[in-house]
């Protein structure tokens, strides 16, 4: 998929003044933000599990070559195929000649973020085969020819007359609209065919599990279940992060990661795939593939800044509890990933130039480090992109800021630094700033401090000083 | 170089290192415990089951209602045939699958759906499951009405059943019919997924470890179509469990 973070603003502005989106992305909050608390309420040992899961992580990303390795032989070993793919391109190329090569017709996808990476559907269409989301939320979005609003709720977006324009072909604008049972009851309808007539699937990864060679996948639809129950070939995708070592881990991540996500204490269905199916099995894929990509992710894995970002689960209880993705919404961050997380790994998997106001996007409140079910600690990590793109701290590449606001911060940093610098500068902007003043606030400042003035209001230091003030009153005291 | 040998070395080498090391010692993880551990929970797990089923099957019957289960406790096999053959009347069912777990022969699940009136089949190729026969079994399940299994542990934490598929259980039985019946025994009740995965590890560990596993927590459900939740949209709209309880 290619990035569109340089439009952040004008997507941003667009959704702040959309009522229809505002109120659609309340569910975000009214259901998944408090779903998550309360799940989290009710669960008596709840930071010791997200400090587990945080270990977890920490441990794994921390050996992950020991871990890739040890989970390709026993992919392999299970009777299953692997390919390591350096990124979306090399990966895309896998699935499309996997598929040509097994003359496959039909593929279902089930949803997956890395596939959205590989921008995988269109590819397998465009070569031709057919390619069906099975997700419902992706399946809505792949109709309107959408990319995805948040992780888990694709279509959390769309109002349901909007779906039903898409999904009920009797729908005609003002008759009365469907309501949800009926219009996911149609999804059903057309989606039953396809599941049936599948001969491949492709599936993102919840958890690989090293030691087993196993893949673990979490769906309240079903639909991972059908894509690793029907087609013959069954191929999931992973971020090379999506490792923990032991079966017996599952326990903790499946805890939290369901939590976080829904606030559900268990989704319907989890489904562990260990390869492809035993001979005297009913059923199932005749071949499993995993393909674990990288896509830049060796950037956030160098960098030690970033790393922690890699401990990511993508629940997307950041994005739920975060004040401007609920304004802004999911595609004003340009990429696969919105969101706080997406705020971070976007830059550096991208180009931090183009996605700077990405990391700006933040009121730094830290309702994204209290939601993470690993505890990642995001908005250090804003602030440290945020210093790069002005300081161009790695590379000078990175630096978007100007040299007037350069020199403009500079010199404030000089005139903060003395007691006379600092006394000057208050005569100078109480000389030649307040008469330009409204009640207090300059709204139009002039150069150099315009730029900041074209987007908020400017504040004024006071008639007096409160060093002056202060001795005056001292003066007073004595006489 | 190897697409794995070259993605690897430069994995490593973002990590800062110029080989790969095996990982320290960490608790955290339960990578380092030896099978013994895990045998030892999952053997504990299994004698509570036993010595505790009565209050492991409250919590469960509790766990289960809450997230969508329609449950019945019931204290015989008659009963729990009784309830079969009701469901299987209520919905007008023409077509029934069941695996072949035991505790469905106990309950004499097959003269409960043939007094329906339905039409029983079951999921069993007896090894002979060559392409054909699996696209007929296929297109069975797709089109039948109900699907009954057993359950081959459940977890009171969640209200969980799970399921390995496996010769005699096809993954679809509890997946494409409209209504599933899981029949469930006590004595088959864990605490809770630390148990469950403990016995993963051993069976793991032990060369055992089966080729899939589903853990099923009700009916399938969307919250797709402005946060509402709908049952039903890929797999069975209605999921009941019955629980056979001793007299």
């Amino acid at each position: 998929m290619k990035p569109l973070t340089t439009s952040f603003r004008t997507k941003a502005a667009e959704t702040m003044v959309d009522e229809q989106v505002l109120q659609s992305l309340e569910h975000v909050y009214t259901g998944f933000f408090k779903g998550r608390l309360e799940a989290a309420g009710n669960t008596d040992n709840w930071e010791e599990l997200r400090d587990k899961g945080k270990a977890i992580k920490d441990h794994t990303i921390a050996h992950l070559d020991y871990y890739l390795g040890q989970l390709a032989d026993n992919v392999e070993k299970n009777g299953g195929s692997v390919f390591f793919a350096a990124d979306a391109a090399e990966a895309r190329k896998y699935v499309l000649d996997l598929a040509h090569a097994r003359n496959i017709k039909t593929v279902i996808k089930s949803k997956s973020m890395v596939s959205e990476e590989m921008a995988l559907a269109q590819a397998l269409i465009d070569d031709g085969i057919e390619a069906v989301e099975t997700d419902l939320g992706e399946y809505i979005i792949q109709l309107s020819d959408e990319t995805p609003y948040h992780l888990i709720a694709p279509a959390v977006h769309k109002s349901r007359k909007e779906v039903a324009e898409l999904l009920d072909d009797n729908y005609v604008e003002g008759d009365p609209v469907p309501d949800a049972t009926e219009l996911t009851m149609m999804a059903r309808e057309k989606l039953r065919g396809v599941f049936e007539r599948a001969d491949m699937s492709v599936t993102g990864v919840n958890f690989a599990v090293a030691e087993s060679g196993s893949i673990t996948l979490v769906t309240n639809e079903g639909n991972g279940r059908m894509s690793t129950t029907v087609p013959r070939v069954h191929v999931a995708v992973m971020g090379m992060e999506k490792i923990i070592p032991s079966i017996q881990d599952l326990s903790t991540m499946l805890r939290i990661l369901i939590r976080s996500a829904t606030g559900q204490r268990i989704s319907s269905y989890v489904t562990m795939v260990n390869g492809p199916r035993k001979s005297d099995e009913e059923e199932g894929p005749e071949e499993f593939h995993l393909v674990i990509m990288d896509n830049g992710r060796q950037k956030l894995l160098a960098d030690e800044q970033m790393r922690e970002s890699l401990n990511c689960i993508r629940c997307g209880a950041c994005l739920n509890a975060c004040p401007v993705y609920r304004k802004v919404g999911g595609h004003a961050y340009g990429w696969v990933y919105p969101g706080p997380i997406g705020a971070i790994v976007t830059p550096v998997l991208t180009g931090l130039k183009d996605a700077a106001n990405l990391p700006a996007a933040s009121s730094l409140c830290g309702a994204c480090h209290d939601a993470c079910p690993v505890k990642i600690n995001m908005p250090r990590m804003l602030l440290e992109l945020r210093y790069r793109t002005a300081e161009g701290k790695t590379d000078k590449d990175e630096r978007t800021s100007t040299t007037r606001e350069r020199t403009v911060w500079k010199a404030w940093r000089i005139g903060m630094m003395g007691r006379k610098r600092f006394d000057i500068g208050a005569r100078l902007s109480r000389l030649f700033l307040r008469p330009m003043a409204r009640n207090g606030w300059l709204k139009k400042a002039p150069p150099p401090i315009s730029g900041w003035t074209s987007t908020r209001d400017f504040p004024l230091v006071s008639s007096s000083s409160l060093k002056a003030r202060l001795n005056k009153r001292s003066k007073k005291a004595k006489s | 170089m190897t697409d794995r040998a070259k993605f690897i070395a430069n994995v490593t080498s973002a990590l800062g290192r110029t080989e790969v090391i095996a990982p320290p010692r960490d608790e955290s993880t339960a990578a380092f415990d030896d099978v013994e551990t895990a045998r030892a929970v999952a053997d504990r797990a299994l004698a509570d089951a036993a010595s505790n089923a009565v209050e492991l099957t409250d919590r469960m019957a509790e766990a289960a209602s809450t997230i969508g289960w329609k449950v019945h406790r019931v204290s015989n096999p008659e009963n729990a045939a009784d309830i079969v053959a009701n469901i299987c009347d209520q919905k007008g069912a023409t077509s029934v699958l069941r695996s072949t777990h035991d505790v469905l022969d106990e309950i004499n699940v097959d003269a409960a759906v043939t007094s329906s009136g339905a039409k029983l089949g079951v999921t069993e190729h007896s090894g002979d499951n060559n392409e054909t026969k699996i696209t007929e079994s296929k297109s069975a399940a797709f089109s039948a009405d109900i699907g009954i299994t057993g359950a081959d542990y459940a977890i009171a934490e969640t209200g969980t059943i799970v399921l390995h598929p496996r010769s005699g259980l096809s993954r679809l039985v509890s997946l494409a019919p409209p209504t599933h019946i899981a029949v469930l025994r006590p004595t088959e009740i864990i605490d809770s997924l630390d148990e469950l995965f403990a016995h993963e590890r051993n069976d793991h560990m032990s060369g055992n470890l089966a080729g899939s596993m589903n853990l099923i927590s009700g009916p399938s459900k969307t919250a797709d179509i402005e946060g509402t939740t709908v049952t039903g949209i890929h797999g069975p709209l209605e999921v009941h469990l019955i629980i056979l309880e001793n007299d």
